[in-house]
């Protein structure tokens, strides 16, 4: 007996650490894939058409994606009805509706090149099993497949095609918790690389150090501001965290808005509190689009909304447990 | 004969007096009797909650009364108990899932997010809100789905207008 129990322990010890080494590459390579896609979204040149669908609503887009010495730069155009556009350049976006320019701002996220963190990528690991699915073929390239599926019910499944070469994201589904697809994204004709028209391009001034770290720093502020705002949510959904509080301003409002953000990884919660004007009331309840949800309601006289790729019971758990919690 | 039957129940008759009684109660059914009154009487003395009625000559009289019946049980007034069940099971759901859209559409009760099945929820559409884009636009900046989808991440901001 005293020979075995040692032998015993050493079986069991050598098995565990079988077990990690097997186990721990599988686990490198899905959570390897994801930066991959991350990278690829940021720092490929391509350009193509997609389709995006949820319920009933078909509509195609076409898209640009630049990456060059001066930064980042996307263009998006609708395809279907009124036509819509957006640019962005680095930190710049700007919208427009038929001709007409209908907004223009910077946004406050300091986010030019935003990349999976490590944080994020643990986060990501607690809340969703990561698993690798067959291959395929999205318009015409060659495939590797993950599927993102959630440990709760609080959050949806995602299924994500790359290119097998470069990384990008060719295709995406988003799941409920029955396995139904209720929003998906797809390219049905990409160019990667090669002569891309640059011509939308607004010449700008490239990013400077010195610009972006004004930017870091007043973002810093920013969230320092927003951190005193008060509010806060006494039932946080399991698995998600804050990562960022900000005062802003929003459209036309006058005065400013606080957005407070939080994430698990994947999916993100915004939670925009504002004074409650007499306009604003006319809306509350929830409004859905694909997996997109938002929830607005007035708490203490203010006009409290809600904006989330996750399900409704996850965004009104946060509503429902909103409350300012005095400074 | 009565005191015997009293002996014996207080304990104090020898062991061959008590197997002699003991056969004369199951022959004689007024010793039976005696010695069932007996017992009545020292119960209701000693325990007044619990009087102990003895009932099983009446209800065996009775049950030999009865007339026995070999038919086959009535199936359709079973049918339409079920029915009525499972109807009013319907109702009562139909009734819960009306309410709870009802509770969504106003001011729900915090515990009621945590029950509510997707299925039960009826959102509106988006294109029936304005001002909506500025907080969609504002949320994509921030959403870790535009780590992975880039630019295409925009395609919700605006869609369906």
């Amino acid at each position: 007996m005293t020979v075995t129990k040692p032998a015993f322990l050493l079986f069991f010890w050598l098995t565990f650490v079988a077990a990690k080494a097997f186990a721990d590459p599988l686990w490198q390579d899905e959570l390897g894939w994801l930066k991959t896609m991350a990278f690829a979204a940021h720092q490929t040149d391509y350009s193509g058409t997609f389709v995006y669908q949820y319920g009933n609503h078909v509509e195609s887009s076409r898209i640009t994606h630049i990456a060059g010495r001066d930064g980042e730069h996307g263009r998006l155009e609708s395809l279907d009805g009124v036509r819509r556009e957006i640019i962005r350049d680095n930190d710049q976006v700007q919208s427009f509706l038929g001709d007409r320019k209908v907004k223009s701002e910077e946004c406050p996220s300091g986010r030019e090149f935003p990349v999976l963190l490590p944080g994020q990528l643990s986060l990501l690991n607690e809340n969703y099993i990561i698993k690798p699915e067959a291959e395929g073929r999205v318009a015409g390239f060659h495939a590797h497949a993950v599927l993102l599926q959630p440990k709760d019910n609080l959050r949806y499944s995602h299924r994500m095609w790359a290119h097998s070469d470069s990384g990008l994201l060719l295709k995406a589904e988003v799941l409920d918790e029955r396995g139904r697809v209720i929003e998906q994204y797809a390219f049905t004709q990409l160019t990667i690389g090669g002569n891309i028209d640059r011509s939308w391009i607004v010449p700008g001034k490239p990013v400077s150090a010195s610009s972006a770290q004004k930017k870091a720093h007043s973002v810093r502020k920013a969230q320092e501001s927003g951190a005193a705002s008060g509010w806060q949510v006494d039932m946080l959904p399991a698995g998600f965290k804050k990562i960022a509080e900000v005062r802003r301003q929003l459209g036309s409002k006058k005065t400013g808005v606080i957005q407070i953000v939080y994430s698990d990884g994947l999916a993100g919660i915004s939670v925009f509190i504002e004074a409650a004007e007499g306009e604003d009331d006319d809306h509350p309840g929830l409004s859905s689009q694909g997996a997109l949800q938002v929830y607005s309601k007035v708490i203490d006289d203010h006009l409290v909304t809600v904006v989330g790729e996750v399900p409704p019971r996850t965004v009104m758990q946060i509503v429902d447990s909103l409350r300012y919690g005095g400074k | 004969m009565n005191q015997h039957i009293s002996a014996l129940m207080d304990g104090e008759l020898f062991e061959d007096e008590a197997d002699a009684l003991f056969d004369k109660l199951k022959s004689d059914p007024d010793a039976d009797e005696a010695w069932r009154t007996f017992h009545l009487i020292s119960d209701a003395l000693r325990q007044p909650d619990h009087i102990h009625v003895n009932v099983s000559s009446s209800l065996r009289e009775r049950l030999q009364a009865e007339p026995t019946i070999l038919a086959p049980r009535s199936r359709t007034r079973q049918n339409a108990r079920w029915f009525a069940l499972s109807a009013a099971a319907s109702v009562l759901a139909l009734t819960l899932v009306a309410w709870m859209s009802l509770q969504v559409g106003s001011e729900p009760a915090p515990q009621m997010a945590m029950q509510q099945t997707p299925s039960a929820l009826r959102p509106a559409s988006f294109s029936s809100r304005g001002g909506l884009n500025d907080y969609l636009m504002a949320h994509q900046e921030y959403s870790p789905s535009a780590d992975v989808q880039g630019t295409a991440s925009y395609m919700r901001t605006g869609s369906g207008q």
